[in-house]
């Protein structure tokens, strides 16, 4: 299953400049996509494994790279940890 | 008539750039090695255009529109977009439009229809190969983006049709050209899934062997074991292109090794 606004939201975080906007202010950022109250608590809360089923494992990955998450962290996350 | 130069093949992950420090001696010096002798194999294929066959990595197209070939056609598309690619010395590279046009109305005439973009970003999949393998001298490229990030992908027995309708486009190009193929991608990783990390070291060197057996079973083995050997292990996909376009014969291999360091099983071929 694919959420399309969550995929379009990390796919336009490959932009440093938007990047740079979520990191200061991520709210800001997410009021822009049709995100679900869900899916918004998933990203405050790094809920990797929720987020992993409504994407693209590569964009998902990205995203966390973006964060400045370290991938060890990251798949920590990803396995529930 | 244009001349088939050879066909290439090498990985591409983004941590032989992101964490080449980390990567101990040993294995930096074999990659290296291997990078600088595919790229010895290439300049002495004398190349005029390099098809470069790798997927997109999000860098160009989103769930508004993912396709499953993109043929690019410009005169020049740009250097890799990702801002540890900055280094990255070339920040355009020139295309081939006249090859390009060629090989998009060849596939369309034959039962393939690809996508086309007239400029395109060529992300780490294409750029890192190039950068590693050090070429004295830039060949126009000609990218050829493949999914095998997004499912469904093209079919695997699709892909190396897909080579050899591109060898087809190559001898029926009315010039004087010589065309190679660079093949990016694979061997075993997974990127963003729970087995992050994990290398098949096993299924890699199966399926290397196997690209010195035949189609049948070559396409066999993959269909079996894609789907639980990681995501990444998916672009083996543009190694059946350049398998394909070589007449499915010839596969040597210049080096493969497990490095965890970069949570790839890398590998380096050519076709003879």
């Amino acid at each position: 299953m694919r959420d399309y606004w969550l995929s379009k939201m990390f796919f336009d975080l490959q932009q440093p400049a938007l990047a740079a906007e979520f990191k200061a202010n991520r709210d800001s950022v997410l009021a822009r996509y049709r995100l679900s109250p869900e899916v918004q608590n998933a990203i405050r809360e790094d809920n990797a494994p929720f987020l992993a089923e409504r994407t693209n494992a590569y964009l998902l990955r990205y995203y966390f790279f973006t964060t400045g998450m370290k991938d060890a962290e990251f798949v920590r996350k990803l396995r529930g940890g | 008539m244009a001349d088939f130069a050879g066909a290439f093949a090498s990985s591409h992950g983004p941590l032989l750039v992101r964490e080449w420090d980390s990567v101990p001696q040993s294995e930096k010096l074999r990659l290296e090695k291997a990078f600088r002798e595919l790229g010895r194999r290439v300049t002495a294929a004398r190349p005029d255009v390099l098809v470069t066959v790798s997927p997109d990595h999000w860098a160009n197209f989103s769930l508004d529109n993912y396709p499953a070939v993109c043929i690019g056609v410009g005169e020049t598309n740009e250097g890799p977009p990702e801002p540890w690619m900055k280094a990255y010395p070339h920040r355009e590279l020139r295309g081939h439009p006249g090859f390009a046009f060629h090989l998009l109305n060849e596939s369309l005439q034959h039962g393939f229809e690809p996508s086309q973009s007239h400029r395109l970003k060529l992300d780490h999949g294409t750029c890192i190969p190039l950068w590693r393998m050090e070429l004295s001298k830039m060949p126009a490229l000609v990218p050829m983006l493949v999914n095998s990030i997004e499912p469904p992908m093209p079919s695997l027995a699709r892909c190396l049709e897909w080579g050899k309708l591109l060898r087809k486009a190559i001898e029926s190009f009315p010039g004087n050209l010589r065309v190679g193929i660079l093949a990016t991608g694979g061997l075993s990783h997974s990127i963003g899934e729970k087995t992050m990390g994990a290398i098949h070291e096993d299924f890699d060197r199966e399926t290397i062997k196997l690209f010195a057996s035949s189609e049948q079973s070559l396409v066999k083995y993959l269909e079996k074991e894609l789907p639980s050997r990681g995501n990444g292990s998916e672009e083996v996909r543009n190694w059946l292109v350049a398998h394909g376009a070589a007449g499915s014969r010839g596969f040597e291999l210049v080096d493969y090794l497990p490095v965890p360091a970069v949570i790839v099983g890398c590998g380096f071929a050519s076709w003879r």
